[in-house]
């Protein structure tokens, strides 16, 4: 009853890959003018946790859950992107739209997070 | 709540980048009519601290645009030679009007990222609250 439950773990996970996420998107804009910078992106919450099959709610160890959530979100250069002639591809068009993705997916962790709290604090009856 | 931080200070840097570079337009603007005057560029570059790139963006050196100068004609000009023209200055204000309103839409872009990151960080805190 009192380990951390799953879906804690899981919420205060996707907050994080939200902000790293906000990171790299705030070093493409600071860098949309950089000859010869090439954009950085970090894989989105879900295709973390389609592509590691052992992620989170598989892994054996509720201990283990917060270690494998911040580990592997690291900003690697992204493909493709229209290329400038001074060798740049930031599209601050593309870079604003996924910020909106970021803003949305961290609201929805905190709502997550602060809905289970609530329920938790329900069962231990208080209000 | 570091990487938080971590995107203000990037934000940051690129608003401050973007001022610096207003500022040289601003300056070529105000010297349009100085005979002589080159106009001044400056590049942007990442910012390398201890050996590594820190993300943050800074402005370069500030170079002197090589382009010919105007042939101006005003015989009655003080500085002009015998056939009647003085060097101008190699400042194109329409140029400089629209690399003044890239550096706008770039700065703006940069404050928008500030606040959301912001923003983020203040719901996380809310948590606390009940």
């Amino acid at each position: 009853m009192f380990d951390r439950p799953d879906i804690l773990g899981m919420a205060s996970a996707m907050a994080q890959n939200a902000s790293v996420r906000l990171s790299a998107i705030a070093r493409n804009v600071a860098n949309a003018d950089t000859p010869g910078y090439r954009a950085v992106d970090a894989p989105s919450f879900g295709e973390i946790y389609r592509s590691d099959g052992d992620f989170l709610l598989r892994t054996t160890r509720p201990g283990h859950l917060v270690s494998a959530a911040a580990s592997g979100q690291t900003a690697a250069p992204r493909p493709g992107g229209h290329m400038s002639p001074n060798g740049n591809n930031v599209s601050l068009e593309g870079e604003m739209v996924a910020a909106a993705d970021v803003r949305r997916d961290h609201d929805m962790a905190l709502t997550i997070y602060k809905t289970s709290l609530g329920l938790l604090r329900a069962s231990l009856g208080r209000r | 709540m570091s990487t938080f931080q971590n995107t203000l200070s990037v934000a940051s840097s690129g608003m401050e980048a973007q001022a610096m570079r207003l500022r040289y337009i601003s300056e070529n603007i105000a010297n349009t009519d100085t005979p002589g005057y080159h106009r001044k560029t400056a590049p942007f570059e990442a910012e390398v601290t201890g050996g590594n790139v820190s993300g943050r963006v800074r402005l370069g050196d500030a170079a002197l645009d090589p382009a010919d100068l105007a042939r101006v004609y005003d015989p009655g000009n003080p500085l002009a030679g015998a056939d009647g023209y003085y060097d101008g200055s190699n400042v194109d204000v329409v140029v400089e009007i629209a690399d003044a309103r890239e550096a706008q839409r770039s700065y703006e872009a940069n404050l928008k990222l500030f606040d959301q990151a912001r923003q983020m960080s203040q719901s996380l805190l809310d948590l606390l609250r009940r």
